[in-house]
C-alpha cells in the first residue's frame, strides 16, 4: 500500500538515479507532459537504460505512457517491454481508452501491465465506477489541472473546482476495492499550501498522494501514516474485542462497533507496512 | 589619538622592514580593502621577506597575489583561502611557505607566541577619539570582530585603520588603551561583501533528504532538549537542517541554551522568537546578523579565544552539544577534507571546522554521497583537516554510517530503530553507481601543511596535479 | 548528412553530438576526465562497435553522467543518426 507517488520526468538522469533517494513508495516516471515531443526517444532510452543497469532496491515503478490515440503511446508500450516495473500510469483514461489498451496487447501476444488509471476529463469523472471495475485497473488517480482546464475555470486555494472528482474518485475506488490517489499540489515552494492540500486527501478518504517534487514526499508519507495516537488507539480497542470477545463494547464511554474494529486492523496494517520511524 | 592620515607617514613611524610579521582579519570577507591598501605601501616600499598572518584570504586580495608572486612572502599562516592566492600556493609554493591553522588554533597560537605578529592592522568600522573601537557602526559594519581580538591583545603594535572617526563610542570591542595607532582612510571595504558564500538553505532534493535525515538522527539520540546547544557551517544543507530545527523548536517548545560560531538571519529569526537564549558570534555571515548584534542583548560577540582556543578552559565550544558540518572529501576513517580538492587545489581550509568537531558532544558531517559522478568517500582524504577520531557521524543521501569508535552513538541508534550502515558500505554502494574514479593527484613538491588547533603537523599541502 | 545532438548540458547529464565521418574519432570533455575519462570512452567505443558503426564522429560534453545515461544518449543519437541518414 504506497502513500506517495512521485512524478520524475523520464530524461533527467540526476532525477533518475536518484529515484531511490527520495522515499517516495513509487514513483511514476514521465514519459507525457514532462516531455517534449521531440525528446520523447530520449527519455525511453534513458529510462530503458536506467532501470536495467541499476535495477536493485528502487522503489515501486510506473510509467505514465502518451495517451492511446498518441503515435507515442505505442513506442512507449514497446520501449517498457521485458522491464521490471510495477506498472502503467494510462492518461486520459476513459472506458475507451482502456479497450484500446487490452486490445494493442492482445494484438502482440502479450499480458498487459497493470494499470493506474489517470482520471482527468469530466466523461472519466463520471465512469470513474465502470473504469475502476475494469480488470486491470489497480488504483484511480487524478489529474487535477487537466480536469481544472476541462472544465474551464481556474485552480482556487480550497481547490472546490475538484472537490466533486475527490469525492466521487474515493467513493468508485472504495467500492471496487481498488487504491485512489489523489492529485498532486502543483506548487513546488509552498509548504502552507501543501499541508492543507494534503490535509484535504487525507479528509476525503484518499489511500495516497501523487507528488510532482522530491521535496512534497515526506509531507504526504507523515500525512498517510497512522500517528502514533491513532495506533494506539486501534491497539487498545483490538486488545477490548479479543479480551471481550464482543464486535459491541464500550471503551472510555464510546461505542465500539464491527466498522470501528474493522478500521483499527486497518490502522495497524497500514502502521505494520511503513513502519513507525517518521518523526 | 590624533589620527594617521598618511600610510606612508605611519610606516615610516612604525619602521616596518623587510621580514616584517603583519596581520589582519578577514571580517569583511570579499568586501576587504585594508589588506590590500596596507600591502600597496609595502608594495611600494619593496619590502621583502614578509611573514604574513591574515585570519583568512579570499579572491579580493590581489595584491597579495601579486607580493607572492614578485616573491616578496616568505610565509603565509592562515585559517582559509580561496580565489587566485589559494592558486597561487598550490601552484607555485615552496615547501612549509603555506600554514594552515584553525581559528582556534589561530588564536592560541598568537596567545601563545607561535604567531609572532609586529603589526596587526585591523579594519574598524568605528573609532573614536580614544583608540576605541567597533564593527557595529560605519558604513562597512560588519558586526562581530572575533578574529581580530588575539591581535589586538597581542600583536607588538596595533593599527586601526578606519574610515569613521566619531567622538565616543559605548561598548566598544576594542579598548583603546590596547590600540597604538589609527589610520583614516576613505573607505574600509564594502559591508555587502560580507556575503561572499552561498548562503541560502538548499532547495535540492538530495540536500534536503540529507538534512531531514540529520534531524531524524538528532530525535533518535535526543539531541534537541531545553538547554540544548548547537553549532552549523553556513552550507545550503547545515542552513537547511537549521530550519528543520527552528519548525521543530516551534512546535515541541523547545529552547536552546546557546547557538556559536558565524551567525546569519536564520539563527538571528530563532533568538528574537524566543526558541534560543544566547548566540555567540565570533563572525557575521551576512547583514542581518550585523543589525542583530546592535540591537540583541543576547546576542553577544566573542573572540576567537573565548570561541575555540582548545587551551582556554572557558571556551564557548566546550560545551557544545552537536555541530554539523560540511566535506570535500571523507575518508573510510572518517578523516574529512575541507581544504582542498582532489587535485591539490586549495579551496579553503578548516575555519572552525576542526575546532568544533574535536570540542562537540556529536560531531555530524552531512554531504551528498556523489558530487558530479565523484564519490565523497575515499581510501584516503587529499588532505586531512579534520581529524577521523573528531568526527562521529557521516550523514549521506544514501545512508548514515557512525565511526565506530562511537559505539555509544551507535547502540543509542540501534535502540531507536534508526538504520545505519558502515562507511565501507556507502564507499561500495557509490563505486556501483559510479565506477571506482581514476586516482589522479600525486603528492610530490610540497608547499604547506595543515597545523592542527593544538600546533601539530597534520598533514602537508602539495602542488596541484 | 545531418549532425545529431542528445541529451543536455545539466549536471549528471551529458551531451552527444554524433556526425558521419571518414573515419571513427570520440571527442571527450568532461568536468570529470581525471577521474573517468578513460571509462567514458570505454563506454561510446562499445555501443559504436555494439552497433557496428565505423564512420562518425562523437562528441561528448559530460556533465558527471553515469555509464547508463552516457550509454542511452549515445543509443538515441544513434538510432537517430540511423533513421536521418539511411543506416550512412
Amino acid at each position: 500500500m504506497a502513500r506517495s507517488y512521485l512524478f520524475i520526468p523520464g530524461d533527467v538522469p540526476r532525477m533518475l538515479q536518484n529515484m531511490d533517494v527520495f522515499e517516495a513508495d513509487a514513483v511514476i516516471v514521465d514519459f507525457e507532459d514532462a516531455i517534449a515531443t521531440h525528446t520523447k526517444d530520449e527519455a525511453r532510452d534513458l529510462t530503458r537504460a536506467f532501470i536495467t543497469k541499476h535495477h536493485e532496491n528502487l522503489p515501486d515503478i510506473y510509467v505514465r505512457v502518451n495517451a492511446v490515440e498518441h503515435d507515442d503511446f505505442m513506442r512507449d508500450i514497446d520501449a517498457l517491454f521485458g522491464l521490471d516495473i510495477t506498472g502503467i500510469v494510462l492518461p486520459k483514461a476513459d472506458t475507451h481508452a482502456l479497450k484500446r489498451y487490452r486490445e494493442t496487447f492482445e494484438k502482440k501476444g502479450e499480458h498487459p501491465l497493470h494499470l493506474i488509471a489517470l482520471i482527468e476529463t469530466p466523461r472519466a469523472c463520471l465512469d470513474m465506477l465502470a473504469i475502476a471495475d475494469y480488470p486491470l485497473v489497480r488504483a484511480l488517480m487524478l489529474g487535477g489541472e487537466d480536469l481544472t482546464s476541462a472544465l474551464a475555470t481556474a485552480r482556487t486555494n480550497a481547490r472546490t473546482e475538484i472537490a466533486t472528482a475527490r469525492g466521487l474518485m474515493v467513493l468508485a475506488a472504495a467500492a471496487a476495492g481498488i487504491d485512489s490517489i489523489d492529485t498532486p499540489y502543483p506548487v513546488v515552494d509552498h509548504p502552507e499550501g501543501l499541508q492543507a492540500d494534503i490535509a484535504q486527501s487525507v479528509a476525503f478518504g484518499f489511500s495516497a498522494k501523487a507528488c510532482i517534487h522530491p521535496n512534497h514526499v515526506d509531507a504526504v508519507n507523515r500525512a498517510f501514516t497512522p500517528s502514533q495516537a491513532a495506533v494506539d488507539e486501534a491497539r487498545r480497542i483490538l486488545a477490548m474485542h479479543e479480551k471481550t470477545g464482543s464486535t459491541r463494547f464500550s471503551l472510555d464511554g464510546n461505542m465500539i462497533d464491527k466498522p470501528i474494529i474493522e478500521r483499527a486492523k486497518n490502522v495497524i496494517k497500514q502502521a505494520g507496512i511503513h513502519g513507525r520511524d517518521l518523526p | 589619538m590624533k589620527p594617521y592620515k598618511d600610510i606612508a607617514h605611519l610606516f615610516d613611524d612604525l619602521g616596518i622592514r623587510h621580514g616584517a610579521s603583519l596581520s589582519f582579519h578577514h571580517h569583511l570577507r570579499n568586501g576587504d580593502a585594508v589588506q590590500n591598501l596596507v600591502l600597496d605601501e609595502v608594495k611600494r616600499r619593496n619590502l621583502k621577506a614578509l611573514d604574513l598572518y591574515p585570519s583568512a584570504v579570499f579572491p579580493v586580495h590581489t595584491t597579495l597575489l601579486s607580493l607572492l608572486k614578485a616573491g616578496h612572502i616568505k610565509r603565509l599562516t592562515t585559517n582559509y583561502l580561496n580565489g587566485p592566492v589559494a592558486d597561487y600556493f598550490a601552484t607555485h609554493g615552496t615547501p612549509d611557505m603555506l600554514r594552515m591553522q584553525s581559528h582556534g588554533g589561530r588564536a592560541r597560537a598568537i596567545i601563545e607566541g607561535d604567531n609572532a605578529i609586529d603589526v596587526a592592522f585591523i579594519a574598524a568600522p568605528a573609532v573614536d577619539r580614544e583608540g576605541n573601537a567597533t564593527g557595529l557602526e560605519g558604513p562597512a559594519a560588519c558586526g562581530s570582530l572575533g578574529y581580530a581580538m588575539e591581535d589586538v591583545k597581542h600583536a607588538s603594535t596595533v593599527v586601526l585603520i578606519t574610515d569613521t572617526l566619531v567622538d565616543r563610542l559605548d561598548g566598544a570591542q576594542i579598548i583603546g588603551a590596547d590600540v597604538d595607532h589609527v589610520l583614516l582612510v576613505n573607505s574600509i571595504g564594502d559591508a555587502t561583501g560580507i556575503l561572499s558564500g552561498t548562503l541560502s538553505l538548499t532547495r535540492d532534493p538530495i540536500g534536503v533528504k540529507i538534512a531531514r535525515t540529520a534531524m531524524r538522527l538528532l530525535d533518535a539520540l535526543d539531541v534537541v532538549n531545553d538547554g540544548f546547544s548547537f553549532q552549523s557551517g553556513a552550507g545550503g544543507i547545515s542552513l537547511r537542517v537549521v530550519d528543520m530545527l527552528h519548525e521543530k523548536m516551534k512546535r515541541d517548545h523547545i529552547r536552546a541554551s546557546f547557538f556559536s560560531g558565524g551567525i546569519t538571519a536564520y539563527h538571528v529569526t530563532m533568538l528574537e522568537s524566543g526558541l534560543v537564549e544566547t548566540l555567540y558570534d565570533v563572525q557575521c555571515f551576512d547583514l542581518e546578523a550585523v543589525a542583530s548584534l546592535k540591537r540583541n542583548a543576547n546576542h553577544i560577540a566573542i573572540s576567537a579565544d573565548r570561541y575555540a582556543n582548545p587551551r582556554n578552559d572557558a571556551r564557548v565550544i566546550a560545551t557544545l552539544d552537536c555541530v554539523i558540518l560540511g566535506a570535500t572529501e571523507i575518508d573510510t576513517d572518517f578523516n574529512v577534507n575541507v581544504t582542498t580538492d582532489s587535485h591539490n587545489t586549495i579551496i579553503g581550509g578548516s575555519g572552525g571546522h576542526s575546532d568544533t568537531a574535536e570540542d562537540a558532544g556529536l560531531s555530524i558531517i552531512v554531504t551528498p554521497l556523489i558530487k558530479g559522478r565523484i564519490p565523497v568517500i575515499k581510501d584516503r582524504v587529499t588532505t586531512i583537516t579534520t581529524p577521523g577520531s573528531t568526527i562521529d557521524v557521516l550523514i549521506t543521501e544514501r545512508g548514515v554510517a557512525v565511526n565506530p569508535a562511537r559505539s555509544d552513538i551507535q547502540t543509542r541508534l540501534d535502540k531507536a530503530g534508526f538504520s545505519t550502515t558502515s562507511i565501507t558500505d556507502l564507499m561500495r554502494t557509490a563505486h556501483a553507481l559510479c565506477g571506482v574514479p581514476a586516482t589522479t593527484a600525486r603528492q610530490v613538491n610540497p608547499v604547506g601543511f595543515v597545523e592542527s588547533r593544538h600546533g601539530k603537523r597534520l598533514d602537508t599541502l602539495y602542488t596541484k596535479e | 548528412m545531418k549532425t545529431i545532438v542528445v541529451g543536455s548540458l545539466e549536471s549528471s547529464d551529458c551531451l552527444i553530438t554524433l556526425q558521419p565521418a571518414d573515419k571513427t574519432t570520440i571527442d571527450i570533455e568532461s568536468v570529470v576526465y581525471d577521474a573517468y575519462g578513460k571509462r567514458i570512452r570505454h563506454v561510446i567505443e562499445r555501443v559504436l562497435s555494439a552497433h557496428q558503426l565505423t564512420r562518425v564522429h562523437v562528441r561528448c560534453q559530460d556533465k558527471g553522467a553515469l555509464d547508463y545515461a552516457i550509454e542511452a544518449r549515445l543509443e538515441t543519437a544513434i538510432k537517430r543518426h540511423k533513421e536521418v541518414n539511411h543506416g550512412a
